[in-house]
């Protein structure tokens, strides 16, 4: 039963406060891709940790027989008591429900995002596949408009796609940088990402860290696709071009609240900055491990607890 | 039916020229000097094109005529809706560029843009 509430009020600070903390720092724009795993983990470890919340209640005393106290080396009353949560088979299915919808409301969602990018991924190739041709030496799609863009589409046959403004208006270098950009969403399969976070955010309104993770790893791979395009040109070129193709005419779709997430992106490119030392990337590291490991460790706390013990309680089980 | 993805591109790029609805022999001749292609395979994907929406036929005489489902600047402002758009229910299929920003937004930047170079200039 302890388990169980420190389970219950781990997810609640991961969910709420540990979310409000990983959006101060500042580093993730360092190491975007740290940063996105770090987001990645933050969301797991909270949405473990219900389930192991619910799992840990439910746990039916009648589970834990002589055969598991057995491979614990351990006396059954001992593990019983840790586990021991009072109300009897009202709480066991109370919390076997509640595993069971969390755990598939999360597949649910996240399954249903997916598929549904898949399909309107296909449909855009499709689209895409009549209206643009192929630059035969670069190797991108030009669709013809009067707006500056430039985009990617992953899956079958996908590319990089460009319109015939963008091409005007970009010079050489920046055209370079443009389409590396593109390419790296394409190879670090961040469609997939993005999904994944849209459905978690989906699942469950509200929820600060799914919510937020969902924002921040849309900026991170933006900023993680900067990174990969400044291996194949100036970041000038980049900041450039990113600027060259927002001062086209403004579509209507666009005119949302102020975006702030452009000018971070454009200044980073201009200024130098530190990347993390090793160091650093070993202690985030090591956080994200702890931020996995911590939910099964407290949900194994009182069968790791009753092994140590040295004596058998004698009572009649609960 | 996997190699015929630039050869629709090439169909459809006809039909939308010829601006009228067309047969399959139509679109033949038309294509005919530049790329000696087969009856069968023109009518093949232009039924692929009708079955995937880009096309509507209707039955003339004894022959179907072809003609676009939608204009293809149409597709085009589709499309690039999609690619422009900054918020809403997107499935975050198409990754832009960019988020596109307000004139106010891009004043905003290119002041940083320059003063950022400006900088980069004395320091040197």
């Amino acid at each position: 039963m302890i388990a169980a509430l420190v389970l219950v009020s781990y997810a609640a600070v991961m969910g709420t406060m540990g979310a409000a903390t990983l959006t101060r720092s500042s580093w993730t724009t360092r190491a975007p891709r740290l940063g996105i795993a770090l987001w990645q983990a933050a969301s797991v470890s909270t949405l473990s940790a219900a389930v192991l919340a619910a799992l840990t209640f439910a746990l039916r005393l009648s589970v834990l027989n002589a055969d598991v106290a057995a491979l614990l080396h351990t006396c059954l009353t001992n593990v019983r008591t840790g586990y021991a949560t009072p109300g009897g088979s009202v709480t066991t299915t109370l919390g076997l429900a509640a595993a069971v919808l969390i755990t598939g409301r999360a597949t649910w969602c996240v399954l249903d995002a997916v598929v549904r990018q898949r399909r309107e991924l296909a449909r855009q190739l499709q689209v895409v596949g009549v209206l643009a041709r192929r630059d035969p030496e670069r190797g991108f799609l030009v669709v013809p408009h009067e707006t500056a863009t430039a985009f990617c589409l992953a899956g079958r046959g996908d590319g990089v796609v460009l319109t015939t403004a963008a091409l005007a208006v970009l010079r050489p270098e920046e055209l370079t940088a443009v389409v590396a950009h593109e390419r790296a969403h394409l190879r670090g399969r961040h469609h997939l990402l993005v999904a994944a976070s849209h459905g978690l955010a989906r699942a469950f309104p509200g929820v600060l860290v799914f919510a937020e993770a969902e924002k921040r790893i849309a900026e991170l791979i933006e900023m993680a696709a900067d990174d990969a395009a400044r291996q194949r040109s100036h970041p000038a070129a980049l900041a450039h071009a990113l600027l060259a193709v927002t001062s086209g005419p403004t579509p209507r779709a666009a005119l949302a609240a102020a975006n702030r997430s452009v000018e971070v992106r454009v200044l980073r490119l201009l200024s130098p900055f530190a990347p993390l030392g090793s160091g650093q990337r070993l202690l985030i590291t090591a956080v994200l491990t702890l931020l996995l490991a911590t939910p099964i460790a407290i949900a194994a706390a009182p069968a790791i607890l009753a092994t140590q013990a040295d004596y058998c309680l004698i009572g009649r089980a609960l | 039916m996997r190699g015929f993805g630039e050869l629709e591109a090439v169909v459809m790029d006809r039909i939308w020229s010829l601006e009228s609805a067309a047969t399959v022999r139509e679109v033949l001749d038309d294509l005919g000097n530049e790329r000696p292609l087969a009856y069968t395979t023109v009518m093949t994907v232009m039924e692929n094109l009708r079955r995937k929406g880009f096309l509507v036929r209707a039955l003339d005489g004894r022959a179907y005529r072809y003609r676009p489902a939608k204009a293809r600047s149409e597709y085009a402002a589709e499309l690039m809706g999609e690619a422009l758009a900054n918020s809403g229910d997107r499935t975050g299929a198409l990754l832009g560029l960019v988020q596109h920003m307000t004139p106010a937004d891009v004043a905003s930047l290119r002041t940083a843009l320059e003063a950022a170079s400006r900088e980069r200039r004395m320091r040197r």
